[in-house]
């Protein structure tokens, strides 16, 4: 392996500048190392500390280097994988990634179809408005909708339920007034039970992290299929339209062909990040109520850091680590990263 | 100062341009009406026009409801916007106060100081070294050239929230080493963050410079540094800027990483904004909420925006165009 890379290497030379004769590339080693040794330094030391951890039954951060942890094999493992709690943090994980996935494909590629249309006038405007969301910081972004799923009676979703509310009982009653023989209320099942305590049910709260998820990851997926919807050739389209392909038709034979690879890598990413969301339930309601919508790396910082379970949350988060590597030789293997490396 | 004086008409011209648009639009609406009238185009087409363009737009509308509710919150000081006057609060009652507020006599100026010791930090740890391994993994040839690469590509990609994964260790040595709640660290922290998706963003951007350049220079008889002073450096400064901005923007946002790090008298903005809305349940202050919000987030917004479309007119991602 190591003679073959070695070839490429030394191919690979040969086409950039004439002067570099040193044959290890000792001055572009000693360029790179500096941010190499900075980054691996911040990033692979702690993994591999953390992979250590979770062989030891610390407790504290302060016992993690203190000495007084000892080494005790898979015992984290073994109690994590029989742990409930884990299950279902990690089934609500995948959960909340496969909705708010959907969710946000789905949305981005309505919104990127609209955008792109030929009928649509000042479509340059609003695709610069409609990613704007991306510039903001994530912490911005979540204080802004735990905002707006504010449980209090005037809290900006709680009016609307109540708008929605009198819209309700306006066309009930109108129809009351029209039918004079019987009377009829607005029934209960149609209407919001103001205030709504949106973070506080299991199910509420979770479509609130939805929300915010697919509104933190749009832009980004809309910015993708845009790009993508710009260079399929209009020929295509009119192409199919003689041959009388309908609006659905076209949809599938045309546009869909077109986006699906770079759609793909998009969900790719933004599943990864999905899958290590921590900042939505953290903000929102610390993964409650009573822990029911607590995300897989939320889950391992409140072992640490307010449980001080230090060397069980280290099993998490290396069983966590490990997913996000399976992510990333998705990446690999479905995007053509490794292509951008020899331009 | 000539410059200054050139960055100030292309700014000035992009404005006009984008200013104008009201004109245009009044040009073209009476170019369709003398279609209509001269029967080139029916009134169906229009209207056709007309439906699509409007349901964008409310889509649009629909998208930014938050945009709008954090922007007439911070401006509704004392009008009642938690009230039954509803979020679509009278205009006229708008008003400054929640800023006043923020800048005067919260301790918004206070964190913005924090914010400043971190970030300037991280952009000078990370540009010194961003800047000369883009350039090594752009002209030189080296043994792990295509493993760095590889590996820079990943975390760019995908290992973003790696570093919440690692919180838990690096907060325990931290502590153990006594470096937790100080800023001096957390700037190198994220500086280290930072180096993969920059240094693969300003080798790209390095790579599209023409070897030739380089190439006439050395047969002229410049050395590698002057090669390097020369041509490389002055050639790639749009590039360095937008890694600046980035880098400023990775000191700037974070938050988790702060939160667990620092104690209250260190806090940076971000955990100052999220400190004011974990005070209180109900009570949380949500116009002042708003008006911090905006200060920390909006000018940092429009920074962003521009350095972007500065990297896609210059760059094209690779991959990420499928």
């Amino acid at each position: 392996m190591s003679s073959s890379l070695r070839n490429r290497v030394v191919g690979h030379g040969r086409k950039r500048l004439p002067f570099d004769v040193d044959s290890v590339g000792l001055t572009g080693l000693l360029l790179v190392a500096p941010g190499a040794v900075l980054f691996l330094s911040f990033m692979l030391f702690p993994i591999a500390f953390l992979v250590y951890l979770s062989f030891t039954d610390a407790t504290h951060a302060g016992t993690v280097l203190g000495g007084e942890a000892s080494m005790i094999g898979f015992e984290n493992y073994i109690e994590l994988f029989t742990d409930p709690q884990f299950w279902q943090s990690f089934g609500v994980t995948w959960l909340f990634l496969a909705v708010s996935l959907a969710i946000k494909v789905v949305l981005a590629t309505g919104i990127a179809m609209i955008l792109t249309h030929a009928r649509v006038l000042g479509k340059r405007f609003m695709r610069a408005l409609v990613i704007v969301p991306m510039g903001f910081p994530a912490i911005f972004v979540i204080t802004v909708w735990e905002g707006m799923f504010s449980g209090a009676r005037y809290g900006p979703l709680n009016q609307i339920a109540g708008t929605y509310n009198s819209i309700v009982s306006g066309l009930v009653g109108l129809l009351d007034s029209l039918l004079f023989f019987v009377t009829i209320s607005a029934p209960e099942l149609l209407l919001a039970d103001i205030p709504i305590q949106w973070l506080s049910g299991r199910w509420s709260a979770f479509a609130a992290y939805i929300i915010t998820e697919v509104w933190l990851a749009y832009p980004f997926i809309v910015i993708i299929i845009v790009s993508a919807l710009q260079d399929v050739p209009m020929d295509l389209h009119d192409a199919a339209k003689v041959d009388g392909a309908g609006y659905v038709h076209r949809f599938f034979n045309v546009t869909l062909p077109a986006i699906k690879r770079p759609v793909l890598f998009a969900s790719i990413l933004t599943a990864a990040t999905s899958f290590q969301q921590f900042l939505i339930p953290f903000i929102f309601n610390g993964g409650g109520p009573s822990r029911q919508n607590e995300l897989l790396i939320l889950y391992g910082y409140r072992e640490a850091i307010e449980l001080h379970e230090y060397a069980f949350a280290s099993a998490i988060m290396v069983t966590a680590i490990a997913f996000i590597g399976m992510f990333m030789w998705l990446a690999v293997k479905k995007g053509n990263l490794a292509e951008g490396i020899d331009s | 100062m000539s410059r200054l004086t050139r960055y100030t008409t292309s700014i000035g011209r992009w404005t006009a341009r984008k200013l104008t648009w009201p004109r245009r639009a009044v040009d073209s609406a009476r170019l369709t009406v003398e279609q209509v009238r001269t029967g080139r185009r029916t009134v169906r087409d229009v209207a056709k026009t007309g439906a699509s363009t409007t349901g964008a737009v409310a889509l649009l509308l629909v998208l930014l409801f938050p945009v709008y509710w954090v922007l007439a919150a911070s401006l509704s000081q004392g009008s009642g916007l938690m009230s039954s006057q509803g979020i679509f609060a009278d205009p006229t009652s708008y008003n400054l106060e929640a800023y006043r507020w923020v800048l005067f006599e919260s301790s918004f100026t206070y964190a913005a100081v924090n914010s400043l010791i971190v970030v300037s930090i991280t952009v000078l740890v990370s540009m010194s070294v961003i800047i000369p391994g883009a350039y090594a993994l752009s002209r030189r040839e080296f043994l792990g050239r295509r493993g760095i690469l590889y590996g820079y590509v990943l975390f760019t990609q995908v290992g973003a929230g790696l570093s919440i994964a690692t919180l838990i260790a690096l907060y325990a040595l931290f502590v153990n080493f006594g470096l937790d709640n100080n800023l001096l660290v957390l700037g190198v922290f994220y500086a280290a963050g930072a180096i993969p998706f920059n240094t693969w963003l300003l080798k790209t951007f390095m790579d599209n410079i023409p070897v030739s350049y380089e190439e006439a220079a050395i047969i002229d008889g410049a050395s590698q540094w002057q090669v390097i002073r020369e041509i490389i450096l002055p050639l790639s400064k749009p590039g360095i800027a937008v890694v600046l901005v980035f880098t400023f923007l990775a000191g700037w946002n974070e938050f988790v990483i702060a939160q667990t790090l620092l104690q209250s008298h260190n806090y940076t903005l971000s955990v100052e904004l999220y400190s004011l809305i974990a005070g209180g349940g109900y009570e949380t202050p949500w116009t002042e909420f708003s008006a911090f919000a905006i200060l920390f987030a909006l000018p940092v917004a429009i920074i962003y925006f521009l350095a972007q479309s500065y990297v896609e007119d210059g760059l094209s991602f690779g991959g990420m165009s499928g």
